[in-house]
């Protein structure tokens, strides 16, 4: 994967305040984000282990996007220091991209099974 | 939701183990060649609670080979990981700094009896207690941070015993022994499911895992056969958030009543175990904790709001606008009043809490419920009786009287301690009540040395060990607050060493 061009999508996704990507119609009546749209032309075995009918893993989004402490996430826009997704408190390394992103479909991110949050989009 | 009926069909499924659990003591070494292993490690820990941190931890610590820890869900640490953070370490350095010198792991286990109320397994507890200091060290070794100077007394301790980590929450543990492991060479795998075990007559030799598993979907993932060598570590904590299972075991546990535990608390494990032979004990035995909210998820702020509410607050029902019970009495007693409030369809009729909001307003306790929206600041009782429609004379009337009581310091209608009772005047902060189910006593019976117990023999069954919330007995009737987390990591140090010591003998 093309890790510059990546930064350049992702910095632009950041700027325009959508954390994660548009969800949009990608291929049929598939979704996906607008960030994500190259990756779409090859088809879906480049997150899907290689075949679409396999599920997708984390070593997908961390080929390109770096682990999960190292993605940074604007601190002055958080509601309250704690709430850094990215460095929780309960999980920290120890969470997959997947238990708060979904690619094809909006996701409540994993803090929301016991506290108020404020990500809108994931 | 994992049901009996599921379980069922998975063990159903796997033909070797079907027999191993009719026949016991029958040998299968012919039928388990035929297993393809998709790959073979030493020890295998199912779960990534306190429990199985520890385990795995420990056991790669004592050069066990390989350690795989097998995590279902799409994060690390289970209940583990959203527990309060709460520490109960007799001789603790805090605890020592503070002038408390007569206390000991002996003093613990008295106040276990206590609570067990006669059903703890009372050499169990004296272990867990000898190994406090050892679980703490392990988290300073591992880089865990408590707050500084804290120690203090709770409910049911004699003493003040319990510190509390830094952040006041259980993460704050299980990411630091996570990220240990990881550099000691510990192998840890998210959504891998376990969904059998794979026996030789009164031995497992391995487990069949759903890979890619997407909670709560039994159809996701595809199947795989881990082969352990040297041992299996069950770890898989409680099963509270399994619904069918905690009513067959406790009809008295009211389906209206949600859960404070992580969603993958809902042990399918535990019931594996059992159909292979290993005994239950006390599964009726759940505890509830009568200080949650209906107004958020899980175990949220509402604890720790109601420990002001409780203390300088009053309680009062919806239906007539008057107290029902003594606000500081234990879990069970407050549960047991609070679930009498209904409406005439059976519905609960949340009861609200109130105290006084200006002596608070600055308190995180408070800043925090107010801010999520489960608690309330209301100007006067006529606000408090229109937004929850209480009939509002009969609400003043209770007020009233609830002050007259608490400037005589005493309680004719329920008895409650009056020591630390506010005269109530507004504004006020108001949040509604309702029990949540909380811990399991119960789940495999274990020895001493951590050997899961086939009922049948009586026996150890071989290379099968289990700690923590999944193990049954060990608390009895109620377990004291803050000490689950030192059974937790203590018992990953013993089962360690238990590992180590059986294989030895085996040589
Ligand atoms: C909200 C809350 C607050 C608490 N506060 C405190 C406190 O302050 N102090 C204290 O001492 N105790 C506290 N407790 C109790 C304590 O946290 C738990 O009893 C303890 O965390 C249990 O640890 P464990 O390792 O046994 O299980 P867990 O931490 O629950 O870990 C078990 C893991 O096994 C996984 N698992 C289950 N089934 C499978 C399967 N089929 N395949 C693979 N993995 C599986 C689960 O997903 C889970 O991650 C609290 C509990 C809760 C819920």
């Amino acid at each position: 994967m093309n890790k510059l061009l990546l930064t350049a999508l992702l910095s632009f996704v950041v700027s325009q305040g959508a954390m994660a990507g548009e969800l949009v119609k990608m291929k049929g009546s598939t979704k996906g984000r607008v960030n994500h749209e190259f990756i779409y032309q090859d088809g879906c075995q480049s997150c899907h282990q290689g075949s679409g009918r396999k599920n997708a893993t984390d070593s997908a989004c961390v080929e390109c996007h770096g682990d999960i402490n190292s993605i940074d996430v604007d601190e002055t826009k958080l509601a309250i220091p704690e709430a850094n997704p990215h460095k929780s408190l309960h999980y920290n390394q120890g969470a997959s991209c997947l238990a708060c992103h979904g690619e094809h479909e909006k996701k409540a991110p994993v803090c929301a099974e016991c506290h108020r949050t404020w990500f809108e989009e994931m | 939701m994992q049901g009996r009926r599921n379980f069922l069909k998975l063990s159903a499924g796997a033909a070797i183990g079907s027999i191993a659990a009719t026949l016991p003591g029958t040998v299968q070494a012919k039928t388990c060649g035929e297993i393809n292993w998709n790959e073979s490690v030493d020890v295998i820990v199912v779960g990534s609670g306190f429990a199985g941190l520890s385990a795995a931890l420990n056991t790669k610590r004592q050069g066990m080979g390989s350690v795989l820890v097998l995590e279902k869900m799409q994060v690390i640490g289970g209940n583990s990981a959203i527990n309060g953070g709460w520490l109960a370490i007799p001789k603790n350095p805090t605890q020592l700094a503070q002038g408390i010198n007569d206390d000991s792991p002996e003093e613990l286990v008295k106040d276990q009896i206590i609570s067990g109320r006669g059903m703890q397994n009372e050499a169990a507890l004296r272990q867990i207690a000898n190994r406090a200091l050892d679980a703490y060290e392990l988290c300073i070794d591992t880089g865990v941070k408590f707050k500084e100077g804290f120690n203090i007394q709770v409910g049911g301790h004699n003493k003040a015993r319990a510190i509390r980590t830094q952040h006041g929450t259980g993460g704050d543990i299980t990411t630091k022994l996570y990220e240990a492991g990881v550099k000691e060479g510990v192998d840890y795998r998210l959504q891998h499911y376990i969904e059998d075990f794979i026996m030789d007559g009164q031995k497992i030799i391995g487990v069949k895992v759903r890979k890619n598993y997407r909670f709560p979907d039994l159809k996701t993932g595809s199947s795989i056969f881990i082969k352990a060598n040297k041992a299996v570590i069950l770890a898989n904590g409680g099963f509270a958030r399994n619904m069918a299972l905690r009513a067959a075991v406790d009809p008295s546990l009211d389906p209206t009543l949600d859960c404070t535990n992580a969603l993958g608390a809902t042990g399918e494990v535990t019931l594996t175990a059992m159909a292979y032979g290993a005994l239950p004990v006390h599964m009726n035995l759940i505890q509830t904790g009568h200080w949650g909210s209906p107004d958020e998820g899980g175990f949220g702020w509402s604890n720790a709001l109601l420990s002001i509410g409780w203390h300088q607050g009053a309680s009062i029902s919806v239906l007539n606008g008057k107290r029902f019970m003594d606000e500081r009495a234990d879990r069970k007693t407050c549960s047991e009043a609070i679930m009498k409030n209904r409406n005439s369809d059976g519905s609960p009729a949340y009861p609200i809490v109130l105290f006084n909001y200006n002596n608070y307003a600055e308190d995180h306790r408070v800043t925090r419920a107010l801010r999520d929206k489960m608690a309330w600041k209301l100007d006067s009782l006529d606000d408090i009786a229109a937004k929850f429609d209480i009939p509002a004379d009969e609400l003043k009337h209770s007020i009233t009287e609830y002050n007259t009581h608490v400037k005589a310091g005493k309680d004719p209608l329920f008895n409650r301690k009056m020591d630390t009772a506010e005269v109530l005047t507004g504004p006020f902060v108001v949040s509604r009540i309702w029990p949540k189910v909380h811990y399991c006593m119960g789940g495999l019976k274990t020895d001493l040395a951590a050997r899961v117990i086939d009922g049948r023999s009586m026996e150890s069954i071989k290379n099968l060990y289990a700690i923590g919330e999944v193990t049954g007995g060990i608390h009895g009737e109620a377990r004291l607050s803050s000490t689950s987390c030192l059974e937790c990591l203590a018992m990953g140090i013993v089962v360690s060493e238990t590992i180590k010591a059986d294989l030895k003998g085996a040589v």
